[in-house]
């Protein structure tokens, strides 16, 4: 277990593993009503799942860390699900139209949901919210509704968002885990990060609160009352913390727990069962959660000013042997700054590639003025992992070898979170530093904060770390923000990926992809992009 | 207290215990020695394919781990990180305890209060929770895991040469050298610590066992110094794959607990051939 | 004081035995301890704090990287949690709390911090409490065997068992119970410290809680049960040696007795000291195991706030445990007298 998410963040509950082989597509799937093999659901039952570490709040409208993403959908519901492909589903709203110009967005909400005190649901709590939660306490909310000015409420039933500047990328951020809508009767008037509901919430979605023990445990239970009728099936869903994966693994297998989501078990392990008979692995339904592993050059030291020096360093890296050995085939080899499941923009095309090849990185060491000293020693660097999960400290050993065989001494540096953040983000005390990092379902809400001029910020972790800042890259980033017209978006990202790769201020070093293992008994825990892990687990059955 | 080294040798060696530890120590410091003549590269470099048991490939007599990198000069390098941090840490731990416990056993008064207030302060807190805060706090490298391992284990040797001190001190020997104004400092280092090291020589032994075994479970933690391999750090990367590739796992596990087991022993024999009335703890 | 006045005599008695009691040697051991007791726990609250606010980083770059914060909502955090302020202030302001009993708020759990702790102390003190009367009483058993049947074979074979207890890291020891118990033979349950979700109650709830602490307790113990054994064996053959054992035997009491009632009350004395020692590196030290077999207690509840840099929740922490383990101690030492009116209190 070493490492072993020991030090496992908030944040890397979803920026964790990953995986990326063709899709066992065994469950037939359609738009919420259609279900797997013909067989019918039947109600009750109960499914546990493990997870680490565990939520400081139930819900993820003021925060972004992990373990709330997963709960939040399951007591609160967005606006919207999506459907696979992330296309946008009924969910609070029925109904939704985006004006011309893109400034005004109109919501048809549904009649007759019900809070789980028995209030009703209106057009109040939408806008209460967006205005006075998601847009200010939210992390991405933040920027991504920035310029949502007002949230008009001509009627009980209808919500209109008014916009300053048009903001494409928001339709992909109204589920029930980026935006759950909260109930404005509770929170109204409250400080609302110490409001008691955040540890007890009274939501509108599939399941109700039983009871929470912090650190251990929630258990959850079917409400009753739930808009989407006949649903939830499952009488009980509960989620335990445990921290060491391995004791995960060991209670997946002897059937403790039936479902484990987001990779939380070894890569070896999620293998090893799958290929038994009673497994099922399930790749799909991370669509909203795609994370990648990437590392910063600290673009403020000498020695990586230099672009030749970080291709270097590109050139003696085996990017296919790291996915294959240290993310065991749960990814892809890191080619862009964005992620493949981001498939709009997504492009390899034109874009500079660093194939493993140590004579290249020789040449181009001499070529920025590092020869080989006498004791075959061009210079010596640091490397900080970060101090979560295997693979970045397990990226950073590999890396010392190769480094080692191009005449760079590099040694490893192992501290907790904490300092960790400071030294990278805030003293910029580093020379490179390797972290996994959500990448959004949109490139403006998860990949620009890397690479944008205007996030060098010190002190906020996970922004423009290397310090880049290249005008043409800025002009595209934000352009892009308001492009409405999907072909204009795509090139501008198009010209980004090649720009960002040419100069490579970051280096991408595995595209993560992730796996939902289950006992077979479990049904229908992945309908939709959100899956069972960020979706609401309401079409989940077991078979008796 | 002296003895005859001789006898003591003999001695030692004649008791069984004594005769197994030793022979399992030396092996041990053997393979730390020879672990640079006989895998110069180190441990980390990756040799080949992950996760070849031992005895597949006559290469890799214990396999290869989940990088590919030779389980046997992991084990070898492994056994020299280990040792050096067992035995500085215990060092450390020694010196500090030596300090505290002499100078408190040896004034006594306000000073035994003041420094037996912050032993206890120390032992109040949980010894492994420190050494983990201190760890995380100050960056995992080897210095500050023998620092950590020393700062949580001297408490335990101030109680014991303190209450040495205090026994020796009321003797004839100390009072006259009180009497012919030797300085307390000479009396403390020249004339009392000399008394006391049969007891110190047997807890170091154990000081070391346990040292070892607090810098494998700060590894298996994920808080061992990544750039030095000891068996800690075999474990705790074999945790994950431990149902697929066991060995990886019970390969460091094994040395560890013999080179405990050791020095337990000897631990044993010291007690019995130096002092055979003295109690444990 | 007149003695003719029976009323005044007695109350001039009373007034004397009470006058005793107040300035005797108890209560002033009582008094003696406490203020020894109280000045640890200064230390151990103050150098903690010194130790968590002299780490780089706070409280609000780890929940700002957890959860992709701004920095201007960063700061307000760090304005409402009083972060902003220098570290003495805001050791005072602790203590100026501490005094009136409030342990403050911890961020992020979202709760008080006091709430957090109650959560979690019945899972420490269960596995507390099990662990260290399981291995002191088959450790002082053993040991009493070892000792009875000294240089047998019986003695080296359970001499060989104990060193290969002492020797095994509690967490190889937890690993392999996990594989064999669950994994391969599933008899018993991994993680959590009750079936998370049924409704049982009373007996079968019992019966549940053991099921879960059966591997925990095991791992905790093995290593404990060897120095139980080994210190039990040490102290019996020492004891065996006195007069008075030899005096009970000659006066043809039956061998169990002079044993179990005549020797081992003595032998006691080290084992006791060393359930001291026992509960106060189990009270928050068992972080490895409760780590692995998913136990929320003490020890992973500072771990966790040592690297979250929740000073709040980690003073917290340290201070009950260093509270129970004070208490402990006077429990020890009145334990101490029981079996020995020998020892003075001092």
């Amino acid at each position: 277990m070493k490492n072993t998410k020991h030090f496992l963040h908030r944040r890397t509950f979803l920026a964790g593993l990953a995986a990326g082989v063709a899709l066992p597509s065994v469950l037939g799937i359609s738009g919420g009503k259609a279900f797997a093999q013909a067989a019918t659901p039947v109600a009750g039952g109960t499914v546990t799942t493990v997870g680490w570490p565990g939520p400081t709040y139930l819900n993820a409208a003021i925060t972004t860390a992990g373990p709330e993403s997963f709960l939040s959908p399951k007591f609160f519901d967005g606006l919207c699900g999506y459907d696979f492909g992330m296309i946008p589903k009924p969910a609070l709203a029925v109904s939704w139209e985006t004006s011309e110009d893109g400034l005004k967005t109109t919501f048809k909400l549904r009649d007759g949901v019900k809070w789980h005190d028995g209030q009703p649901f209106t057009a109040k709590d939408v806008a209460f919210t967006f205005m006075q939660v998601i847009k200010v306490h939210h992390g991405r909310g933040r920027s991504l509704f920035a310029d949502l000015q007002t949230v008009e409420t001509p009627d009980d039933l209808t919500a209109v968002f008014v916009f300053g500047r048009p903001a494409p990328a928001m339709m992909k951020a109204l589920d029930g885990r980026e935006s759950p809508i909260l109930p404005a009767h509770i929170y109204e008037g409250t400080n609302i990060l110490e409001n008691p509901a955040n540890t007890k919430p009274i939501g509108t979605g599939a399941y109700k609160l039983t009871s929470y023990e912090r650190g251990a445990n929630v258990v959850m239970e079917k409400n009753p009352e739930y808009w989407d009728t006949g649903k939830p099936y499952l009488d009980q869903l509960i989620i335990q913390y445990v921290q060491d994966p391995a004791t995960r693994s060991a209670m997946f297998e002897s059937g403790q727990c039936d479902i484990v989501y987001l990779n939380f078990l070894p890569p070896l392990d999620i293998l090893r069962l799958a290929k038994e008979p009673g497994f099922e692995m399930d790749q799909r339904g991370y669509e909203t959660s795609a994370s990648s592993q990437q590392m910063d050059f600290n673009l403020e030291r000498e020695h990586f000013k230099d672009k030749r020096v970080r291709q270097a360093i590109a050139h003696a890296l085996d990017l296919n042997w790291i996915n294959e050995n240290i993310w065991h085939g749960f990814g892809k080899p890191g080619a862009s700054p964005l992620h493949h499941e981001q498939k709009e923009f997504y492009t390899t095309e034109g874009v500079p590639s660093y194939p493993f090849d140590f004579k290249k990185a020789e040449a181009l060491l001499d070529e920025a003025g590092y020869p080989r000293g006498a004791n075959g020693v061009r210079f010596e660097m640091m490397i900080d992992p970060t101090p979560y999960g295997d693979e970045s400290l397990t990226v950073g050993e590999y890396m010392r070898e190769q480094l080692r065989q191009i005449g760079i001494t590099a040694k490893l540096r192992s501290e907790d979170y904490a300092v960790f953040i400071k030294r990278c983000w805030t003293e910029r005390d580093f020379d490179v530093c390797i972290y996994t990092a959500a990448m959004g379902a949109d490139p403006t809400i998860g990949v620009q904060r890397f690479y944008w001029s205007k996030n060098i910020k010190k002190g906020v972790a996970f922004s423009n770390g290397s310090t880049y800042s290249n005008p043409e890259v800025d002009a595209l980033l934000e352009a892009s923000q308001v492009e409405l017209d999907p072909v204009k978006r795509k090139e501008q990202f198009v010209k980004f990926q090649q720009l960002v790769m040419a100069d490579l201020p970051t280096l991408p070093i595995c595209e993560t992809t992730r796996a939902t293992i289950a006992h077979k008994k479990v049904k229908d825990y992945t309908v939709d992009a959100l899956g069972g892990a960020l979706g609401n687990m309401a079409n989940c059955w077991v078979e008796a | 207290m002296t003895f005859d080294r001789k006898s003591f040798l003999y001695r030692f060696l004649r008791h069984p215990s004594g005769l197994v530890g030793i022979i399992i120590i030396l092996t041990t410091i053997a393979m730390a020695v020879l672990a640079g003549w006989v895998y110069p590269d180190g441990p980390w470099t990756i040799a080949g394919t992950p996760r070849q048991w031992p005895g597949v490939n006559q290469a890799y007599p214990l396999g290869t781990d989940s990088l590919g990198r030779d389980l046997a000069a992991g084990v070898l390098h492994g056994a020299r990180v280990s040792l050096a941090v067992g035995g500085a840490a215990a060092l450390f731990s020694i010196i500090i305890g030596t300090l505290f416990g002499g100078v408190s056993g040896y004034y006594g008064g306000w000073v035994d209060d003041v420094l037996m207030r912050i032993t206890d302060a120390m032992q109040t807190i949980p010894s492994f929770l420190s050494a983990i805060a201190i760890v995380g706090i100050v960056g995992a490298s080897l210095p500050t895991i023998v620092l950590a391992i020393a700062i949580v284990s001297w408490p335990m040797i101030a109680r014991l040469v303190r209450a040495e001190f205090l026994r020796l001190r009321t003797y004839d020997f100390v009072q006259s050298c009180r009497i012919i104004g030797m300085s307390d400092f000479r009396i403390i280092f020249g004339q009392i610590l000399p008394n006391c090291l049969a007891p110190i020589i047997v807890a170091s032994s154990v000081l070391v066992a346990t040292a070892i075994i607090v810098e494998a479970s700060l590894s298996f933690l994920g808080l061992g110094d990544p750039n030095q391999m000891s068996w800690g750090t075999i474990l705790g990367n074999g945790r994950s794959a431990l149902r697929s590739a066991w060995y990886i796992t019970a390969v460091p596990a094994s040395a560890l607990v013999l080179t405990v087991l050791a020095l337990n022993l000897i631990g044993d024999a010291l007690n019995d051939v130096l002092n055979p009335r003295l109690k444990e703890r | 004081m007149s003695t003719l006045d029976p009323v005044a005599g007695v109350t001039a008695q009373k007034r004397g035995r009470l006058t005793r009691f107040v300035t005797g040697p108890l209560p002033r051991y009582v008094l003696r301890r406490l203020s020894q007791a109280i000045l640890v726990m200064l230390l151990v609250v103050i150098g903690s704090f010194i130790l968590v606010k002299s780490a780089p980083g706070d409280l609000v770059d780890v929940i700002g990287g957890n959860s992709d914060m701004t920095a201007e909502t960063m700061e307000l955090l760090r304005q409402q949690y009083g972060l902003d302020q220098p570290s003495y202030i805001q050791l005072f302001h602790y203590m100026i709390k501490l005094a009136t009993f409030d342990l403050g708020y911890s961020p992020l759990n979202a709760a008080p911090v006091l709430d957090v702790i109650l959560g979690r102390l019945p899972v420490t003190a269960i596995l507390v409490v099990v662990s260290v009367t399981i291995s002191m009483s088959i450790g002082t058993v053993l040991g009493v065997i070892s000792a009875r049947n000294v240089g047998k074979p019986v003695d080296l074979g359970l001499s060989i068992l104990m060193l290969m207890f002492y020797a095994t890291p509690s967490f190889v020891i937890a690993i392999a119970f996990i594989l064999f118990f669950s994994v391969f033979w599933n008899l018993l349950p991994i993680a959590g410290f009750a079936t998370v979700g049924t409704r049982a109650t009373g007996l079968m709830y019992a019966w549940d809680v053991a099921k879960h602490l059966v591997m925990p307790v095991g791992a905790l113990c093995t290593f404990y049960i060897a120095i139980y054994g080994r210190i039990g064996r040490a102290a019996m053959l020492e004891v065996l040696k006195l007069d008075y054992v030899r005096t009970a035997r000659a006066k043809g009491i039956s061998e169990r007795r002079v044993i179990y009632v005549h020797a081992l009350r003595n032998a006691m004395l080290p084992l006791v000291t060393m359930a001291g020692l026992q509960v106060s590196s189990l009270v928050g030290g068992a972080v490895l195991i409760e780590t692995i077999f998913g136990l929320p207690g003490m020890g992973r509840t500072a771990f966790d706030a040592v690297s979250e840099r929740d000073a709040n929740l980690l003073l917290g922490v340290l201070f009950i445990s260093s509270l129970s383990v004070v208490v402990v101690n006077f429990i020890i030492d009145m334990i101490y007298m029981v079996l020995d009116p020998r020892v003075e209190l001092a």
